[in-house]
């Protein structure tokens, strides 16, 4: 039975080895890339502590490899600053909105009183309200 | 009284036989690295990553190890770092899903083909009949595809052990697991993988 399952495996492995021996020119390239740069941590060690000096894979397409990651999560962070930013405007432009609002109803009671707008200039007449709404 | 000062160090970068021995070594595993980060998470960019992390790790932390020791050193952290990948992942998921909303899809799970990872070239070990080559091509595709879906245990077990020829004590120091459990999950694989194929027609 094991070895039965073991010949199994070996034709399974097989196929694996062709699979991974044609891979695409650009997969392996990249491979490649990346044992350079491992290999080169060998050689230069402070390369170690500075992770985001790692170059840009060119013709990588979509890829994230080595600086690509570093894209993605600079991409993140600028996403994010450009979230707080529209949400600053929008807060201010809601705001002056209603500002707006608040001056045209005030405009609009006024207008559409029966009242002179100089009744509400006078401060004899607002003396007079005023002793009205004690009463 | 004046310190005496420690000689400098040596600046000769490595011994360039371990140089040599660890470049052959990388050279010799980085495929089949990818390939098995590659079943693991099923995208082509996040497997390169994996690979790449596993090999700056392997030659800044563990450069100095004999190089019997690299194979399975390097398998230890390939499978940790697909591991930490997939914890990244879920504490990911939980706020990119509101993010995904607007319409950036993250993974291409579904548009993953292994049939476009696979690029025959003129080989002498490639059949010359374009038939048998397509035929070829399709049989690794399908057993990389039922590769992909057997449980992660199982997958480990049987790459380890059958791919890299890892000895049955070896793939278990290498999963963290005892030698039964070893035996179990590259038996339940073998038996997934055959029942999988032979549902698709494929006898290999």
């Amino acid at each position: 039975m094991i070895e039965k399952n073991q010949y199994f495996a070996k034709k399974i492995t097989a196929y694996l080895d062709f699979g991974s021996a044609n891979l695409k020119a650009g997969t392996a390239y990249r491979l490649q890339r990346a044992r350079a740069e491992a290999l080169a941590r060998l050689t230069d060690p402070k390369r170690a502590s500075r992770p985001g000096l790692v170059p840009a894979f060119a013709g990588s397409g979509s890829g994230t490899m080595g600086s690509g990651r570093g894209f993605r999560n600079g991409a993140r962070l600028w996403l994010g600053i450009a979230l707080i930013v529209a949400a600053g405007i929008g807060y201010q432009q809601w705001q002056g909105w209603q500002q707006l609002k608040d001056i045209e109803e005030t405009d609009a009671a006024i207008l559409s009183s029966d009242l002179p707008i100089d009744a509400y200039l006078d401060r004899g007449f607002q003396n007079w309200l005023k002793t009205l709404g004690e009463d | 009284m004046r310190r005496r000062r420690r000689p400098a160090p040596n600046r000769t970068p490595f011994p360039l036989a371990t140089y040599q021995e660890i470049s052959a070594f990388l050279a010799g595993v980085e495929r089949r690295a990818f390939k098995q980060a590659m079943f693991a998470v099923r995208n082509e960019d996040a497997a390169l990553d994996i690979v790449q992390d596993a090999m700056l790790k392997l030659t800044e932390k563990y450069a100095g190890k004999p190089p019997a020791e690299l194979p399975m050193l390097f398998q230890r952290i390939l499978q940790n770092t697909i591991h930490d990948h997939f914890r990244r992942q879920k504490v990911r998921s939980t706020w990119t899903t509101v993010l995904s909303a607007l319409g950036k899809g993250a993974e291409k799970d579904d548009d993953y083909d292994p049939l476009e990872t696979i690029a025959a070239k003129q080989d002498s070990n490639i059949p010359v009949d374009p038939a048998d080559q397509l035929q070829q091509v399709q049989v690794v595709a399908l057993i990389e595809q039922a590769l992909a879906r057997l449980p992660a245990r199982q997958r480990e077990a049987f790459l380890l052990r059958y791919w890299e020829e890892f000895d049955v004590s070896e793939t278990a120091a290498a999963m963290g697991c005892s030698e039964g459990s070893v035996k179990t999950h590259c038996s339940r694989a073998v038996h997934a993988l055959a029942e999988t194929l032979k549902a698709k027609g494929v006898t290999p």
